[in-house]
């Protein structure tokens, strides 16, 4: 009994850092010259498909402590499909990229595809911040965001520096997001720490 | 902010989600309300009040007070 409760054991931690693993992997294989255009988009969009036992784990995770509102059920499944829009949105518009002319209407319409569903995400968690009307909860979430923020604020004022002087490759401004994401999730996770599972 | 909620709930054989299930909370707020890592809202320290049927000076201590009973 015992066994099977610790094989069940949901594991958000272990696919964020399959999904952060691969996401540095295919960078750095693109910053080195390894890999060409279109095949980062490809692989950073087929990387997505961890979102669904990671989205699934940080569920049952929250179920597990307690932390499960209307609004938090609600937030999920927005943000999955829109994330899982996303990445289908980049698949696409990264393979057909190089069978249509630059700066054509048709390359500006490929462009703003995956803008939209990201913009979704935003929807979602501005949404979520709206709904919830627990108030620790919103608490918590609001602290991540704050959190995440700062990250991006730090690395990209480090980093922009740097790149001034020359000293690092450019760094594509949509980095931002998941950037600010892995800033949300490691407060959520140290908060989450520190609460020590809710008895 | 330290408070009497712990000792409340067990005398009504109220389990932290039975409270949370009252405040239409999550348990993780009860439990973060309860050990003292999150200060309600004036709002939601009243709802704790009505379900006690309490006033929220009753519930809730002021640091002095916890000095003073120390």
């Amino acid at each position: 009994m015992m066994t099977q409760a610790a094989i069940a054991k949901p594991k958000p931690g272990l696919w964020a850092g399959l999904f952060l693993a691969n996401m540095a992997i295919i960078a750095a294989l693109f910053i080195t010259g390894a890999i060409e255009p279109p095949a980062p988009y490809l692989l950073f969009a087929l990387n997505f498909a961890l979102l669904l036992p990671l989205g699934k784990a940080l569920l049952r995770r929250q179920v597990e402590a307690g932390a499960v509102t209307t609004a938090v059920r609600r937030y999920n499944r927005r943000f999955l499909t829109a994330s899982l829009l996303y990445s289908a949105a980049m698949l696409g518009a990264g393979a057909a990229t190089n069978y249509i002319a630059p700066h054509s209407p048709l390359m500006w319409a490929l462009a703003i595809l995956p803008i939209l569903p990201a913009f979704g995400m935003i929807w979602a968690m501005m949404r979520y911040l709206a709904e919830e009307t627990d108030e620790y909860q919103r608490h918590r979430a609001i602290n991540a965001a704050m959190v995440g923020l700062a990250l991006v604020l730090a690395l990209g004022t480090g980093w922009g520096f740097l790149e001034t002087f020359g000293l690092v490759p450019h760094v594509w401004a949509w980095w931002v997001f998941p950037a600010w994401a892995v800033g949300l999730g490691v407060s959520m996770a140290w908060s989450e720490l520190r609460s020590g599972g809710a008895a | 902010m330290n408070n009497r909620l712990r000792v409340l709930r067990a005398e009504r054989r109220w389990s932290q989600q039975d409270l949370a299930d009252r405040l239409d909370v999550s348990r993780q707020s009860v439990n973060a309300i309860e050990t003292g890592k999150y200060d309600p809202s004036l709002p939601l320290a009243f709802r704790i009040a009505d379900i006690f049927q309490m006033t929220i000076e009753e519930i809730f201590l002021r640091e002095e007070e916890v000095k003073a009973a120390e």
